[in-house]
């Protein structure tokens, strides 16, 4: 039996399509989010590497900011609880989740059965997010991908401080200006969104072990930073990008047998 | 339409359309209406002078005129109640009553962009001294000089002792309402509710009450129902826009209770006995505990609220944290942690009257209606 | 005891200042009351009882300016204080909960022995003050639920209508009764109303040398720059009630009228054009803010902040002295504010004004525009204004600030070639 989570974010759209609740056999990411042609393209390709069927789908569960948008989909389920649901399921000793995707950054809390005990999400500004990653990639003509090498690479951390994401431009542009290397700019980066982050962590109450998932997990120097600001290590999910959409999928799978609680 | 039907639709067009309540007042009494601004005016005297007192609570809008006078870290509210001076929507009050209880209404007091005169007075803040009522009394003596001086009316102490006896009455029945509303939660969800409660902020408050007490009495003859959803408790300077109480419909919450300054703050206490009014009024303000803008050297906020969820068997609190209100922000630290002492789940939703996208509250609201 | 009397007013500053700390230090280890103190709170009945004083304001000042604020803003973050607040109280916030954290387990937690400002002891009392704000009220009152402290409020309230009625004043009054006998019952003593009136005496020296340093910004060109009264207000906050600020301000306002009698200016070279600064320093840059202005060619000879601390009264007089601690000019409506104002620019002969737009200040940042809007109709002087904040060194862009004093420069010179205003 098949079942399939699709994830709408805010930056890209994922879909995972789950055999018997436990083999992976796809899983899509398309680096664009709700609103665009993202959704359906991601699902056609999850379809077409599985060689797959929509009609195959014993249930299709939608998640994420687009969530109420995807037509396929049967039931809505928040990127909170999936997030849980799915990075419970490849790392069942997570306790603290910390989430970094488009637009916000999420801690959440797990009892040792994998349910959400608390959650905190940022508010206001892009502060600590992908988008600001996103921007400060393109200020330092970096690629997101170049991003973690640069930082370990670093000799001396930059300070990047502003919260607002137009004077942390402005900020990082006088750096670049005063010739400070990039590396250790980014470096300062990676700093500024670890701190937002552990920030709500902490709010949280931070216990491991602490797994890493969203886009910007894929940053390798992101993840360091957390570590290093929590003094703990930190796991990062594998395929952290598509988590949530596992997650939706294994809910699929547990609402076709019935396992729900 | 059931007469409960009736009853509900009439208040929520009332709390939808205070200018048309406005209107209607001045239709049938002749008379005007005066402003009242947050937070705890002693709006009696008002009444007692025959006008309308009207809420200002701003509404939901797209700033743009405010933005040359207010910078974006300013409160929601206040936004959009400057908004609304530059569009001359507040024009047609005979004047403003405006309490300063933040530094963020201290500034707004002053600079004041519509027509009406404005009546700044200052709340005590070390409020349990005697000393404070009688400082209080004297700025409400001043408040009264200064409606008589504009409306050129009399306030007698009479006329005010009897507003008081209207507003205590019309106090005793929200507070009834409000129960009674926690046990019907199919027929009065978290819009109705608000909107039942918002009306007595543009209604001659008797009359408010009179349709409160019939809709309180319809209520209570139906039966009880099962309710398969979650109850909470709402906290907060308020509860808007609308989308933000469908949302928390939708998930299937009940507002059993709130502790909000829009709400329940405004009715949990009667202005107490004595043999001088405007004292009396000032008394409220030295009973009143619980509100981020009433100073409390005990901090009783977080255990009232702890009450209230025990009293009123919720499942949760919903924090509705008003963008940039920092009296509210200050508060929050302490009773979220008392919260997690005491073993009770809470949300943190963000109240902010400008947008018009609602997303992060759905996400919130669903997960945490997941988490439950 | 280290002799002070060859020390320069600079020297003496530094070394009260660690003095004050160092007493309150002392207080805590012999088991004495140390009491945390809003900066515009009466100092005077604290003093009366011998209760060693802190004011976090100056000490988050201090951290600041150290560089040291967004470690303990992680803190207060990580506690749930909203990033909007007064970053000043999330400083302290964040600081009492390491120092917290260290008295319940006995290890000192990493932030705290990393922290560059002086090390201060947790209170054991609060006072606070709302003349400068209702922030106060809110921070102190989670301080006492957090500790589990008296807190002593003096309620000034709002003065929307000058003058301040006596109905006020007496309501003040009654809270000045009230705080001493909260004292007595906190310190188990009497209250010693003879040495009360001497502290008052002394309160009113400090003072009075305080406002004579302020007065000499008067003076073209003036021997004093208005960020060095930014530097000497530690001692006004802190020790108006003690002679530690009256010997240093009397010490630095000899050292300027000796300079001023030589031809020694504050600017050096030639200070070209005088602005006023309306608002707090940027502690985290202040140095950048100093120098920006400098290269300019501007000095700064006006500031109301500093005289917030302008506190005249006649002591032995309660009415009196409540008056002084309600007239705030933050405290009363925009009339007068923008009167007070208005004296401070051309007191100190300014040819243009700069608005701190405070992120974390709402109280001194949102009647900026009328504010502005006024005394310019009146002056015709050019204004602008920067976004920034006290100590939160998030909030404040270098880059943004050049470009607006820059602007406000090429202002002033226009209008100096223009009209001369000589
Ligand atoms: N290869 C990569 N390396 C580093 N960061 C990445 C990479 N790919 C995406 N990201 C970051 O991930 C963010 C999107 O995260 P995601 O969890 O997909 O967001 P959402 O769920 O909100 O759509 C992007 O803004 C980008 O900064
Ligand atoms: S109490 Fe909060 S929401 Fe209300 S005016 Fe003050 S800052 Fe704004
Ligand atoms: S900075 Fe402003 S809000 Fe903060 S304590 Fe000072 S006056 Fe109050
Ligand atoms: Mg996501």
């Amino acid at each position: 039996m098949f079942t399939m989570g699709i994830d709408i974010g805010s930056s890209s759209s994922k879909v995972v399509i789950l055999e018997d609740g436990l083999n992976i056999i796809a899983a899509e990411v398309i680096q664009i989010g709700t609103g665009s042609t993202g959704p359906k393209r991601v699902l056609d390709e999850a379809l077409s590497k599985s060689g797959l069927k929509l009609q195959d789908m014993a249930k299709i569960i939608a998640t994420g900011y687009g969530r109420s948008s995807v037509e396929e989909s049967h039931k809505q389920i928040s990127e909170i609880s999936c997030q849980a649901k799915g990075v419970f399921f490849l790392v069942p000793s997570a306790k603290t989740i910390i989430d970094i995707g488009g637009q916000d950054v999420k801690a959440i809390k797990l009892d040792s059965k994998g349910c959400v005990k608390q959650f905190f999400m940022n508010d206001k500004c892009a502060a600590g997010t992908g988008r600001f990653l996103d921007v400060m990639s393109r200020v330092l003509e970096v690629s997101l991908n170049e991003m973690a090498e640069y930082d370990s690479r670093a000799t001396e951390p930059a300070t990047v401080s502003s919260t607002c994401t137009v004077f942390a431009e402005s900020e990082v542009i006088s750096q670049l200006a005063n010739g400070v290397a990039k590396e250790n700019i980014i470096a300062g980066v990676h700093q500024s969104v670890a701190s937002k982050a552990c920030g709500l962590a902490y709010r949280c109450g931070v216990e491991e072990d602490i797994v890493m998932c969203g886009g910007v997990a894929k940053d390798l120097g992101v993840v360091r930073a957390i570590s290093k600001e929590l003094k703990k290590p930190v796991i990062v999910a594998p395929n952290p990008q598509t988590t949530a959409a596992l997650g939706a999928a294994i809910f699929a799978f547990d609402e076709v047998i019935g396992a729900n609680k | 339409m059931s007469r409960i039907e009736t009853i509900i639709s009439e208040l929520s067009s009332i709390s939808n359309n205070p200018k048309k309540a406005m209107e209607d007042y001045k239709k049938e009494t002749g008379k005007g209406a005066v402003g009242v601004m947050p937070y705890y005016a002693p709006e009696e005297i008002i009444h007692a002078a025959g006008l309308l007192p009207v809420g200002i609570w701003g509404g939901q809008k797209s700033i743009s005129k405010a933005r040359a006078f207010l910078p974006p870290f300013a409160c929601s509210i206040m936004q959009s109640v400057m908004e609304m001076q530059l569009e001359g929507v507040y024009d047609n009050l005979e004047a403003i009553l405006f309490p300063v209880p933040c530094d963020t209404l201290k500034c707004l007091s002053q600079k004041w962009k519509g027509t009406s005169p404005v009546i700044v007075f200052t709340h005590p803040q070390n409020r349990k001294l005697e000393a404070a009522n009688k400082f209080l009394a004297e700025e409400y003596r001043l408040v009264r000089e200064k409606l008589e001086r504009i409306l050129d009316v009399k306030i007698t102490d009479e006329a005010l002792t009897k507003s008081i006896d209207i507003y205590n009455e019309n106090r005793k029945v929200m507070r009834e309402f409000v129960d009674i509303a926690a046990a019907y939660p199919q027929i009065i969800d978290p819009i109705k509710r608000h909107a039942i409660i918002k009306a007595r902020s543009f209604m001659e408050k008797s009359k408010h009450t009179a349709m409160v007490k019939e809709l309180n009495s319809e209520l209570k003859s139906l039966p009880v129902e099962d309710f398969t959803g979650k109850r909470v408790v709402l906290t907060g300077i308020m509860a808007e826009p609308n989308e933000v109480l469908e949302i928390l419909k939708e998930n299937g919450f009940a507002v059993v209770a709130d502790d909000l300054a829009q709400e329940s703050r405004q009715f949990r206490n009667d202005v107490p006995l004595g043999p001088d009014p405007l004292y009396r009024l000032a008394k409220w303000w030295q009973e009143f505990d619980g509100c981020s803008l009433a100073t409390d050297a005990k901090k009783s906020r977080g255990p009232m609220l702890i009450d209230t969820v025990k009293s009123s068997k919720a499942d949760a609190v919903v924090v509705c944290m008003m963008k940039f209100c920092d009296p509210e922000e200050f508060d929050y630290p302490i009773y979220y942690r008392q919260f997690e002492e005491a073993g009770i789940k809470s949300l943190f939703i963000e109240i902010d009257l400008e947008t018009t996208s609602f997303e992060q509250t759905k996400t919130r609201v669903q997960s945490f209606s997941e988490m439950l | 005891m280290t002799d002070t009397s060859n020390m320069s007013a600079k020297e003496l500053l530094g070394f009260y200042q660690e003095e004050l700390y160092e007493e309150a230090r002392r207080a805590k280890k012999e088991g004495k009351l140390v009491c945390w103190s809003a900066s515009v709170a009466p100092s005077e009945f604290c003093v009366t009882m011998d209760i060693a004083m802190i004011y976090p304001e100056t000490h988050a000042a201090g951290i600041g300016a150290r560089k040291g604020a967004l470690d303990v803003l992680e803190v207060a973050d990580e506690k749930g204080y909203n990033v909007d607040t007064c970053s000043y109280a999330r400083v302290n916030m964040g600081y009492m909960e390491l120092l917290k954290q260290e008295a319940l387990t006995g290890k000192t937690p990493e932030k705290l022995e990393k922290s560059p400002a002086a090390r201060i002891p947790l209170p054991d009392l609060v006072i606070t003050c709302n003349n400068i704000c209702n922030t106060l009220l809110k921070w102190y009152e989670n301080l006492a639920v957090e500790l589990n402290i008296p807190l002593i409020i003096i309620d000034v309230p709002f003065n929307h209508t000058m003058p301040i009625p006596q109905y006020s004043k007496d309501y003040i009054a009654e809270q000045f009764k009230n705080a001493i006998s909260q004292l007595e019952e906190i310190c188990g003593k009497k209250f010693d109303y003879d040495k009360f009136l001497k502290v008052q005496e002394q309160t009113q020296r400090s003072v009075a040398q305080w406002n004579r340093i302020a007065s000499l910004s008067s003076h073209k060109p003036s021997p004093l720059n208005g960020f060095d009264l930014f530097n000497y207000m530690a001692l006004i906050v802190c020790a108006r009630s003690r002679d530690y600020a009256e010997i240093t301000f009397k010490k630095f306002a000899d050292e300027l009228e000796e300079n001023l009698k030589n031809g020694i200016y504050a600017f050096k070279g030639n200070e070209q054009k005088r602005v006023t600064w309306e608002g707090i320093a940027v502690w985290p840059h202040l140095g950048h803010t100093f120098k920006g202005l400098k290269n300019l060619g501007n000095i700064m000879t006006g500031s109301a902040y500093p005289g917030l601390w302008n506190l005249s009264y006649t002591p032995g007089d309660m009415s009196s002295m409540a008056e002084a601690y309600t007239r705030i000019y933050i405290n009363t409506c925009l009339d007068n504010k923008v009167k007070v104002l208005s004296d401070i620019i051309s007191g100190g002969k300014c040819d243009g004004v700069i608005y701190h737009q405070n992120r974390s200040c709402k109280l001194m940042s949102f009647l900026n525009v009328e504010t502005a809007d006024i005394l310019q109709k009146g002056n015709h002087l050019p204004y602008v204004s920067f976004d920034g904040d006290q100590t939160d060194p998030r909030n404040f862009s270098p880059a943004q600030f050049d470009t607006r004093i820059q602007a406000l420069d090429e202002m002033m010179k226009q209008n100096k070639e223009g009209v001369s205003n000589e």
